[in-house]
Parts: structure tokens; sequence; C-alpha cells
């Protein structure tokens, strides 16, 4: 049995840790193995390569080497801290300038990156494993109808990622089809969330989400199924504290995770749904 | 406008496969780019423009970028898109990297870019551990999350200089 490091990074460990909760009870069902490290932020590939895209690589390959010592590959629960550590593994191995310089710098903390372990987001490991998903399914899903987002980070740029097609995903909706909910498509399924932008141009950003939301409310979807703690919590928290969402929509989001630990026959207590902003009056409650 | 040939060079050697100057400006990145549907005039005269920054930095305009409203880098929401629908497998986001990262030098980042940074700085998360928080993942059964070493975190920042760009 493969054991994985496991990478919940800042936002679903220090913000967000009901979603860590129903991730960790999906991979007991699955057998899938973790154990901790201590490891820093990914960082962000959206803020601090924005920063200084050296501190980005040298942190990131920091953090693999704390996997590397152990030689077990890292899981991570967020399409960013995926996003990072397989971009700075992909940068690393076809730019030996760039490894050069950060092992110069690491090695002033007596670390050496190598490039010895992988990095995978675990919507690719349940994939690998959805007979299993599938078999420990006791109460199907069934009347739910979901708009997936699976989230820029997770596939794209696919030459770093090499996980799903880049543009038209299709391992988020075979995850929901197994939890016994049915799939809905609409026409924006690889458009951004917006998050990036908003932080200095709410108006762009808001513009976008509002887009994203109208076409899954015309495609008649009663909930929206996630993967990235960034894209959770801009639809989760925009939708109650902006007047307008909150009349247009009020879809609910549910973490890939949560949905299928629910199918799984966990109680929404024991996952902490009720955390959620996004729920009063809508399908999730009587889950 | 000037050329600014040291600006053009550094352009070229951030780009790993250096094939940004095989843009023909095609306009696909600006034409599938979700910042630029919802932020330009039919005109084209404002708003966040991918195709035009490509244009001005393999050219050397660096006057044309930096001196221009914020919106110019910052209107990027690094999505990807345009990466994986360039004609010419060009990454654009890896200049966009590179003119955030010359912005960020010149104090010209948006305040959430500086915040997020300090905090990496002051305590190795993006997000930083609160009591309430921790008293939840009590509450749901959760191991505490493992300390990781912030003294490593801040020098290694040191030695790169990121610390200097901090506000």
């Amino acid at each position: 049995m493969t054991e994985y490091k496991m990478f919940e990074g800042c936002t679903i460990g220090n913000r967000i840790p009901f979603i860590e909760a129903a991730s960790r009870k999906v991979f007991e069902k699955v057998n899938i193995e973790t154990s901790d490290a201590p490891f820093s932020c990914c960082p962000d590939p959206t803020g601090m390569k924005s920063f200084d895209n050296d501190a980005w690589l040298t942190l990131g390959a920091m953090n693999l080497c704390l996997a590397e010592a152990e030689g077990k590959d890292i899981i991570s629960l967020c399409n960013g801290c995926t996003n990072t550590l397989r971009g700075v593994r992909y940068q690393l191995k076809h730019d030996n300038l760039k490894k050069e310089k950060v092992n110069a710098e690491l090695s002033k903390i007596g670390k050496e990156y190598k490039g010895t372990i992988d990095v995978r987001h675990f919507v690719d490991v349940l994939k690998e494993n959805i007979d299993k998903v599938k078999a420990a399914v006791t109460k199907p899903l069934t009347g739910l109808k979901v708009a997936c987002h699976p989230g820029c980070h997770y596939m794209r740029p696919a030459e770093w990622m090499e996980s799903d097609d880049p543009m038209r995903p299709t391992t988020l909706k075979k995850l929901v089809e197994a939890s016994g909910a049915s799939v809905v498509d609409y026409d924006e399924l690889a458009l951004c969330c917006g998050n990036a932008v908003a932080g200095a141009y709410p108006e762009h950003g808001d513009a976008i989400l509002n887009k994203k939301l109208d076409s899954i409310k015309k495609a008649g979807a009663n909930c929206i199924v996630v993967n990235c703690p960034a894209c959770f919590q801009r639809m989760d928290s925009e939708q109650l504290t902006q007047k307008t969402l909150k009349q247009l929509y009020s879809i609910p989001i549910l973490y890939v995770t949560e949905l299928l630990a629910l199918a799984m026959g966990y109680s929404a207590d024991e996952i902490g749904l009720k955390f959620h902003r996004t729920r009063r009056g809508t399908v999730i409650e009587n889950l | 406008m000037s050329i600014d040939f040291e600006f053009r060079k550094q352009v070229m050697d951030f780009h790993v496969h250096d094939v940004i100057k095989y843009c023909y400006q095609c306009s696909r990145c600006t034409d599938n780019c979700p910042v630029a549907a919802v932020s330009m005039d039919f005109y084209t005269t404002t708003g966040y423009n991918p195709r035009s920054n490509i244009l001005n930095a393999l050219l050397g305009y660096k006057d044309a970028i930096f001196d221009a409203d914020p919106l110019t880098i910052w209107g990027c929401t690094v999505c990807d898109t345009c990466d994986e629908l360039c004609p010419q497998n060009i990454e654009l986001t890896e200049i966009f990297t590179f003119l955030k990262n010359e912005s960020t030098k010149l104090g010209k980042a948006p305040d959430s870019i500086y915040g997020q940074a300090q905090a990496i700085f002051d305590s190795a998360k993006a997000i930083p551990s609160q009591p309430a928080i921790e008293r939840r993942r009590e509450q749901l059964g959760l191991p505490a999350v493992e300390a990781p070493n912030l003294e490593d975190v801040q020098s290694l920042l040191k030695a790169i200089g990121a610390d200097k760009k901090l506000k």
C-alpha cells in the first residue's frame, strides 16, 4: 500500500478544515493512506508567484524536499498547491539553471532538491480507485443535479498538470456520477471563478463569477461540486455576502469529498456541513 | 516610447522555451481571456489585454507596460487559458509572472500581493493558524496542523532578497 504525504494547504487546514475532515473520511473508505509533514505554504501560484518567482520556486522545492526525505509522493487537497508543487517540479526538471540556483539557496538550510517524488491531485488518485469509491457508496445521492467546476489549476497548464483535458475536463464528472448524483452539463465548464483578479479588481472578478453562475443556473443544476478550496470559498461566500448574487442564485457548493462522504453514509454533522455559508433554503439542507 | 533592450533580454531569458518571439499577434489569447471579456470596451482602448502585453514585452516597450494603469499587468487572473490556446505554444502566464514580479519591485502591485507575502514571511503560511480554527479542527476529529519551520522559510526569503520587496 502506497502511503502519501498529506498536503492540505493553508486554506483548507487553517480556514475551512471541514473539507479536510470529509476528505480524510473518504480516503479511509477507499484505503488511501496518508501521513503528515511540517509543510509551509506551497506557496500560492497566483499570489506568491506573482510577488517573486524565485521565492515561489525555492519554497516549493523546500516542501518537495520534505516529502523526498521520506521517499513518499504528495497527495494534495487543493488545486493551487498541486499547481505550485507540480509546476516547480516541472520547471526544475526542464531548466537546469533554475535547479542549480534553487539548490544553491536550499543548501543554506541543509537541503537539496533531487526530483525523485511525484505530486498527485486527490481527484486523480480517487479516479484511479473509482471501483473502490463506487463500492463504498451506500447512500446514492439520486436527485442531486450537479454542475461540476474543476477550476483552472487542476488541469492547466497541461504540461505541468498531466491530469485531464485542459479545456474539456471529465474526471470530476466521473467522481460525481459515482456518488449516484447526476451531472448537468453547462457552457462555462472551463471558466475561471475569477478569484485571483478579484483581489485588486472585484468588479471584474464578480462579472466572471456572475457569468459562471448564470450558465450553471440556466442548465438547471441545484448544486455545484468543486475540487478547489479557493473556488469553494469564492462561490460559497460571495453568494452570501453579495445581495444580487444571493437573490439571483443561492446555489449551494459541495467539495467533491463532501459529496462522496455523504454518499458513503456519513451524516451532515459528521463532516461539518453547517459551516457552509450558502445553504439556507437549498438542497443541501435535506442531506 | 523607447525600446529598453535590457528589459527585452530579461523577457526572453525568463521564458523557458523562448518561443515568445514567434508571436504573430493572432489575438487568440485576448479573445479567450475571461478578464478581457468583462473589462474591454468595444474599441479595445481600455481593459485588460494579454495580446498587447506580449507585444510590448517582446518589443521592449517597458514604459508602455509599467507606466500604464496597473490593470495592464494585474488584470490577469492566472487561469492559464491563454497558455492552452496559443497556437505558438507560448507560456504567456510565465511572461505575465515576470511583469508582475517587476511591478512588485516598483511598489505597484495590489495590496493583497504584499499582504500574502508578508503573511508567509511572518508565519510560513499564506493563511496563519487561529485558535478558533484549531478548536474546530479538534471538534472535527482532525490532528493539529504540523508547524512548518519558520526559520528556514525566513532564511530562504532573505537569501533570495524577497524580503526587500515587502512593504
